[in-house]
C-alpha cells in the first residue's frame, strides 16, 4: 500500500471521479462525460443509505437465527433446525467439520460483517480507530466476502430441490432461510453504499485538519 | 500531466458527514417496518382464541406440529403441551381458526386420532405415518365459545359420517355389548355400539349407541334389541337347527333389532334400550313391560314361605307393576331381634305402571309410595297359582294399620312394610276334596243300585205283580159290590130311626134305673110314636112294634149293646150329616118296615151280635178307605214319578229286547192300575159317601 502521505485524492486536486467507469472530470461536472452517470465528489447519503441496508439487514437477520432453515421430513419424523440447532446437532453427531463450516458462513461472517459495517460508518462519523489503510482492506474484504454467505441458502436451495422423495423423506426450506437470504443481500447492499471515498476524508479529518496542498496524482484510488 | 492538472483549484472541502439531505434509501426500512408492522397486525388479528384442552395423557401430542382437525381439515395446531396442576392431567393448547372458533361451544367434544386395531378392523392408518391429530367435534351451530374443554378418552360415537340416532343400551341376562360393534337390521349395518361401561349402580353393563341416518326412523318405543353374536345350537323333535346371524357377527359380534309390534311411538335421542341375549326373550320382553327405569325396593318377610321366586309378579290392586328380581335370605339380629334367616325379596317397581305420568321417574314413584304407606299400604304374600303354588306379592291397602313408612337402611336400600301373608294352601285343599272324592264308595252304590235294577225287573217281571191290578181291581169290584147291595145301602136309614130311638132310649137309662124307667122309656117311645103318627100313616102300627121292641128291649144285655151303639154312633154321625140322613124322614116308613123285620129277625137272637159286628167292622172299614182315599193322591204321584222314572230308565233299553218288552208291559199294566186308582181316588175324594152309596 502505499503511503497515505504521498496520495493526493481527487477531491484535492479539484477533480471529481466517476464512480462506474472512473473517468476523472473537473469540479463542478454533473454528469461524466463518459458513461453519463451522476457524478459527486462524496457521495453524501452514503452513511444514510449504509445505516438504513445495516438496519435492515440486522432486522432480518433475527428471525433467520431464530426460525428453522432446514424443515426435513422422513418418513417417521418431521425435523426441522434453526442454523445454530442445526450446527450442534451436527457437531453432536460427530461432524465438527461441517458444525464448523456452518457456524462460520452462516453465524460468524453476517455477524463480522454487521460490526465491520457499523465500526467503519462509525469510523466516518466519530474518527476512526484504525488506520486508513487497514480501514480500506476491511472495507474490501467485507464487501468480497459478503456474497459468500449465501453459501447456507444454496444450500437449502440444493437440497430442497434434490430431496423431494414424496413420502419417504423431503426437505423444504425454512422459513429463516429467505429472512438469512434477505439479511444478506441487505448487507451486501450496505457495503455496496458505503461510500469508501470517506474513508479518506475522516482519516484527514481526523489526522490532517487542514488538508496538506496535495502533489498532482494520477494514479486515484477511487 | 498539464499545468491545470498540475495546480488545479483547491475546491472547498467539505467534510462527508456534514450533509444535510436525507436519502430516500431510508422509505425501505419504513416500508418494510410498515409491512412487519401490518404482518404483525393482521397475523394478531386473523389469530384465533387459545382452547385448551385436556386429556389424560398426551400421547404423540406434539407442540407447533399435531393439528386439530375438524371432518380432516386442520383447523389449528397445537401450541403447547403442559400439565394441569398437580399433573394429574395434560393440558393440550390448541390454536384454533378464527373462523371455526365461534362453533367451539360447550357440546364441542375432542379427542386423539390414534392407529387402532381391532376385530371391526384397522382405523386411523394414516396417523402411523403423519403422527397423531385431535380431532374435535361439533355442531354447526354457533354457540357461546369456551376456552375449556375435556378431552375424551376415545374416539365418541357421535362424529362425522355417523351422525343419526344416539341411543343407550343395556345389556340383559348373558348379552354382551363389544365395542364398536355393528348394529345390524337385516343384515345391512345400520348403527354401531360405543364403549361399554358397568352402569354406576354396578347391575348391568352400558353401552352408547347410534343408529345412522335415516335408520333411525325403524326405531320406536316397541323396537326390541337383542345379540346377534354367538350361535345357538338346538335339539328337538324338528331336528337340530345350528343358527347364527353371519360370521362376520359371530366373530366380532352385532346386536339386531326388530319393530316387534306396530304402533310404537317415535324415540328421544338417549333412550335406553335393553339387548337381550336372544331373539326369543326379546319377543318376550315386548309384552313384560318396558324396561324403563325401575324403583328397588326390598320386602322382609317373617315367614319364609317356599314358592316366591325371581320374577314373580309384584301386584297392586291386581295391576302388575313390577317383578321380584332377587331373593335373599338374611341375617340381621339388629334388625329383627334373632338369628332367624329372614326372606328378603328384591323388588322392581316400574313406575309407569304405578300410573303417574309419562315422564314420572324414581322420585316421583318414590314419594307416592311413601304417601301410600302412609295411609296403610303394606306388602303381602299371595298365592299366585292354584296349580304350582307359585306365590307373588301384592301391595294392599291394610285399613288401621300401625303407622309405618317406608324404612331405608345404611346401604340405601328401602324396606316396603308388611302386613301377615294371603296364602290360600290351594294345593292341600284340592287334595283334600280328591281324597274325600276318592274315599265315596262309588263302587259300592254302583253294586247296589245294579242289584236295586236288578231286583226291580224281577219284581216288576214277576207274575205276583202282574196279578196285583187285577186282584186289586177285583178287590174293588168286590167291595163296590158289597158297597152297591141294597143290605148296606138300606143300611144306614133303617139304622138311623133306629140308633135315635136306641139314642133316647139310652139316655133314659142313663137317668134312671134301665129296668125302672123302661116304662117310662116304653111311654116316650109311645109318644113319639105317637107323635109321629099323627104326621105319617100307619104310626100306630108302628108305635106297637116299638113297644114291642121296648118290651124285648129289656131282655136283651142292653149295657153291652148301648157301648157299642155309642161306638156306631160315632161313626155314624157323619153320615147321618149328609144329605142322604136328612132325607131320612122320607125314607123313614120304609126304613122302620125294614126295622121291624130287623126286630124281628132280632127277636129270633144272635142277629144282633152279628150286625153289630158287621156294622163296627164296615165302620173301619169306611174309616181306613177314608184314610185311603186321602192319602191315594199323593201315592198316585209317588207311583207316577216312579213310573215315569222307570220307564226313562228302561227306554234306554232296546224296544226290540225281550226285558225291555216285558218291563214296558208290565209298566203299562201297573200304570192302568195306577190310573184306575187314580180315577178312584178322585171318585171318592169328589164324593166320599159313593164309597157307601155306590153312586
Amino acid at each position: 500500500m502505499e503511503v497515505a502521505g504521498d496520495l493526493r485524492t481527487a477531491r484535492e486536486m479539484g477533480l471529481v471521479a466517476c464512480r462506474q467507469c472512473m473517468r476523472v472530470s473537473p469540479r463542478g461536472a454533473e454528469t461524466c462525460p463518459r458513461c453519463g452517470g451522476a457524478l459527486a465528489s462524496r457521495d453524501e447519503t452514503s452513511l444514510q443509505k449504509v445505516w438504513a441496508w445495516w438496519l435492515l439487514g440486522l432486522a432480518c437477520y433475527v428471525p433467520a437465527n431464530l426460525y428453522p432453515m432446514l424443515e426435513t421430513r422422513t418418513l417417521v419424523s418431521t425435523q426441522s433446525d434453526t442454523i445454530v440447532g442445526g450446527a450442534i446437532d451436527l457437531a453432536h453427531h460427530g461432524a465438527y467439520g461441517v458444525a464448523a463450516i456452518i457456524l462460520i458462513a452462516s453465524v460468524a461472517i453476517p455477524m463480522a460483517k454487521f460490526i465491520a459495517l457499523a465500526g467503519l460508518a462509525l469510523g466516518v462519523r466519530y474518527g476512526p480507530q484504525l488506520s486508513e489503510a487497514r480501514r480500506h482492506l476491511l472495507y474490501e474484504v467485507v464487501e468480497y466476502i459478503g456474497r459468500w454467505s449465501m453459501i447456507d441458502v444454496f444450500v437449502v436451495a440444493i437440497l430442497s430441490s434434490l430431496v423431494q422423495l414424496q413420502a419417504l423423506a423431503s426437505i423444504t426450506p425454512g422459513r429463516a432461510s429467505l429472512f438469512f437470504a434477505l439479511s444478506v443481500i441487505f448487507t451486501m447492499l450496505s457495503a455496496r453504499s458505503f461510500d469508501s471515498r470517506l474513508i479518506w476524508d475522516s482519516d484527514s479529518g481526523a489526522q490532517e485538519h487542514s488538508p496538506a496542498p496535495g502533489q498532482p496524482q494520477e494514479d486515484l484510488t477511487a | 500531466m498539464t499545468s491545470d492538472t498540475q495546480n488545479p483549484p483547491t475546491p472547498p472541502v467539505t467534510r462527508g458527514r456534514a450533509n444535510k439531505t436525507i436519502s430516500l434509501v431510508w422509505i425501505v426500512p419504513l416500508v418494510a417496518l410498515l409491512a412487519v408492522l401490518f404482518i404483525a397486525f393482521r397475523a394478531y388479528s386473523d389469530r384465533g382464541p387459545l382452547i385448551e384442552i385436556s386429556f389424560e395423557n398426551a400421547a404423540g401430542v406434539k407442540a407447533d406440529s399435531t393439528e386439530l382437525r375438524y371432518r380432516d381439515v386442520r383447523v389449528g395446531l397445537v401450541e403447547d403441551v403442559t400439565f394441569a396442576e398437580g399433573l394429574d392431567r395434560v393440558i393440550i393448547s390448541v390454536r384454533v381458526d378464527k373462523e371455526v372458533a365461534p362453533f367451539i361451544d360447550e357440546r364441542a367434544t375432542f379427542w386423539v386420532v390414534r392407529p387402532q386395531v381391532s376385530a371391526q378392523g384397522v382405523s386411523g392408518l394414516s396417523t402411523v405415518l403423519s403422527g397423531v391429530y385431535i380431532e374435535g367435534f361439533w355442531d354447526t351451530d354457533a354457540g357461546t365459545p369456551q376456552t375449556r374443554f375435556e378431552g375424551l378418552k376415545d374416539a365418541p360415537l357421535e362424529r362425522h359420517g355417523q351422525e343419526g340416532l344416539q341411543l343407550s343400551f343395556r345389556a340383559s341376562g348373558r348379552a354382551s355389548l363389544m365395542e364398536d360393534t355393528p348394529i345390524l337390521y337385516r343384515g345391512v349395518t345400520v348403527g354401531r355400539v360405543g364403549k361399554p361401561f358397568i352402569s354406576e349402580d354396578g347391575a348391568s353393563a352400558e353401552a352408547p349407541a347410534v343408529i345412522f341416518e335415516p335408520h333411525d326412523r325403524l326405531i320406536s318405543t316397541s323396537t326390541r334389541f337383542w345379540d346377534a353374536s354367538g350361535f345357538s345350537f338346538s335339539l328337538g323333535p324338528g331336528g337340530a337347527a345350528l343358527d347364527f346371524s353371519s360370521v362376520a357377527s359371530l366373530v366380532s359380534g352385532g346386536v339386531t333389532f326388530e319393530t316387534m309390534v306396530s304402533g310404537g311411538e317415535p324415540i328421544s335421542p338417549g333412550a335406553t334400550f335393553v339387548v337381550y341375549p336372544e331373539e326369543s326373550a326379546a319377543r318376550s320382553s315386548l309384552f313384560a313391560g318396558d324396561d324403563s327405569e325401575v324403583l328397588r325396593l326390598s320386602v322382609v318377610f317373617a315367614e319364609n314361605v317356599t314358592g316366591l321366586s325371581a320374577g314373580a309378579s309384584v301386584e297392586l290392586n291386581g295391576l302388575a307393576i313390577g317383578e321380584v328380581t332377587s331373593i335373599n335370605g338374611l341375617i340381621d339380629p339388629e334388625q329383627f331381634g334373632d338369628n332367624r334367616v329372614h326372606l328378603v325379596a328384591t323388588l322392581a317397581i316400574r313406575p309407569a305402571r304405578l300410573g303417574l305420568a309419562a315422564d314420572a321417574g324414581q322420585g316421583e314413584a318414590l314419594t307416592y309410595l311413601e304417601d301410600r304407606v302412609a295411609t296403610g299400604l303394606r306388602a303381602r304374600l299371595a298365592s299366585a297359582s292354584i296349580l304350582t303354588g307359585g306365590l307373588k306379592i301384592e301391595l294392599v291397602d291394610v285399613p288401621d294399620a300401625p303407622p309405618e313408612e317406608l324404612r331405608e337402611s345404611e346401604q340405601g336400600t328401602l324396606y316396603l312394610p308388611t302386613t301377615d301373608s294371603d296364602i290360600s294352601d290351594v294345593t292341600a285343599t284340592a287334595q283334600g276334596v280328591f281324597e274325600r272324592i276318592n274315599a265315596l264308595p262309588i263302587e259300592e252304590v254302583m253294586v247296589s243300585a245294579t242289584e236295586l235294577f236288578n231286583s226291580a225287573r224281577g219284581l216288576i217281571e214277576s207274575d205276583d205283580l202282574r196279578a196285583v191290578p187285577e186282584n186289586l181291581n177285583g178287590l174293588l169290584g168286590d167291595a163296590r159290590q158289597v158297597i152297591s147291595s141294597d143290605e148296606v145301602q138300606a143300611l144306614p136309614e133303617q139304622l138311623a130311626g133306629l140308633i135315635e130311638e136306641l139314642d133316647r132310649t139310652v139316655e133314659s137309662f142313663n137317668e134312671a134305673a134301665i129296668m125302672a124307667r123302661l116304662g117310662e122309656a116304653a111311654e116316650s117311645a109311645t109318644e113319639a110314636a105317637t107323635g109321629v103318627s099323627d104326621a105319617v100313616e100307619g104310626v100306630p102300627e108302628l108305635v106297637e112294634q116299638l113297644n114291642t121292641v121296648a118290651a124285648r128291649a129289656g131282655e136283651v144285655e142292653i149295657q153291652q149293646l148301648a157301648d157299642e151303639l155309642t161306638e156306631l154312633v160315632r161313626s155314624a154321625d157323619a153320615l147321618i150329616a149328609s144329605d142322604d140322613t136328612r132325607a131320612l124322614p122320607g125314607k123313614l116308613n120304609d126304613a122302620l118296615a125294614e126295622l121291624s123285620a130287623v126286630l124281628a129277625e132280632l127277636r129270633e137272637g144272635g142277629v144282633v151280635d152279628n150286625a153289630v159286628s158287621a156294622l163296627d167292622s164296615a165302620s173301619e172299614a169306611a174309616d181306613t178307605i177314608a184314610e185311603a182315599g186321602r192319602d191315594l193322591p199323593r201315592l198316585i204321584e209317588q207311583a207316577r214319578a216312579v213310573l215315569s222314572r222307570a220307564n226313562a230308565t228302561l227306554e234306554g233299553y232296546q224296544a226290540e229286547n225281550g226285558l225291555g218288552r216285558d218291563a214296558r208291559s208290565a209298566l203299562i199294566e201297573v200304570q192302568k192300575a195306577a190310573k184306575a186308582v187314580a180315577s178312584l181316588a178322585r171318585a171318592i175324594e169328589r164324593n166320599p159317601n159313593s164309597l157307601l152309596t155306590g153312586r
